[in-house]
């Protein structure tokens, strides 16, 4: 084990920062990001959960008590997920890049630069939308 | 051939796996939507929720188990990374449509 992570990590590795292209750090930021959602899934079910069945009510009459300004915010959940719509934005918009591969959309090596790139952008605005309008409820998921 | 594609496993699976990426997004954005603006009615929500659960678990979990099988675990260390990988999923489900289960009956 020790040795196949020096392998990978080592001069010449596949994993060696230095050897790494875009696509390799998407893949790997995909598989991170991946896995992280999935910790943070399970953690927003558990907690949406709680919060619901203590009030009994529908779930978004207990999100209406989370009206807060963004300043009153517990900094550290707003940090948590400030992060998690980052992770969701990149996540989602390569995954797009990922399906489009699969299905022989752009696959020219420029051409798919330019389409990671622009759905990078996409993901961007989309999470700026979310922020703008969604700030107010970040922290309480 | 990446090294998430057919070869990693069940071709099912794989095929699942993009067909729910692709709904998640559209689910997911629906989602964030109604959070923010919060206009529609209860059984709506509550349909949308159920489905976003499924989604994004056997989206979630199907993916750590491709990422794990990535590391060669075995024949054997399959097996036992998809029994825990479904009973997570099971006992994550169970509790979602719990705390969803206001909204259903009450939609």
């Amino acid at each position: 084990m020790t040795r196949r992570i020096a392998r990978l990590f080592g001069r010449g590795g596949d994993l060696n920062p230095r050897n790494l292209r875009l696509g390799v750090w998407a893949w790997l930021i995909q598989r991170i990001s991946g896995f992280i959602l999935v910790l943070f899934v399970i953690a927003h079910v558990i907690a949406i959960s709680q919060a619901n069945l203590a009030l009994t009510g529908p779930l978004f009459t207990m999100l209406d008590g989370l009206r807060n300004p963004f300043w009153a915010v517990d900094r550290t959940v707003l940090v948590i997920d400030l992060l998690m719509l980052g992770m969701i934005a990149f996540h989602g918009m390569n995954g797009i890049r990922i399906v489009m591969f699969d299905i022989g959309l752009g696959v020219g090596l420029r051409s798919h630069k330019v389409i990671f790139w622009s759905l990078i952008a996409i993901g961007i605005v989309a999470s700026g939308i979310v922020i703008f309008y969604g700030l107010p409820l970040l922290g309480g998921s | 051939m990446t090294a998430s594609g057919p070869s990693s496993g069940n071709v099912w699976l794989w095929l699942f796996q993009r067909i729910t990426a692709v709904l998640l997004i559209v689910v997911l954005g629906l989602h964030l939507w109604l959070v923010n603006f919060g206009q529609a009615s209860a059984s709506l929500r509550a349909v949308l929720g159920v489905i976003l659960l499924g989604l994004a678990l056997f989206h979630g979990l199907n993916g750590v188990r491709t990422v794990i099988l990535d590391f060669n675990v075995g024949i054997q260390g399959r097996k036992l990374v998809t029994v825990i990988l479904l009973l997570l999923g099971a006992a994550s489900l169970l509790f979602g449509m719990h705390g969803l289960w206001p909204l259903i009956v009450g939609g």
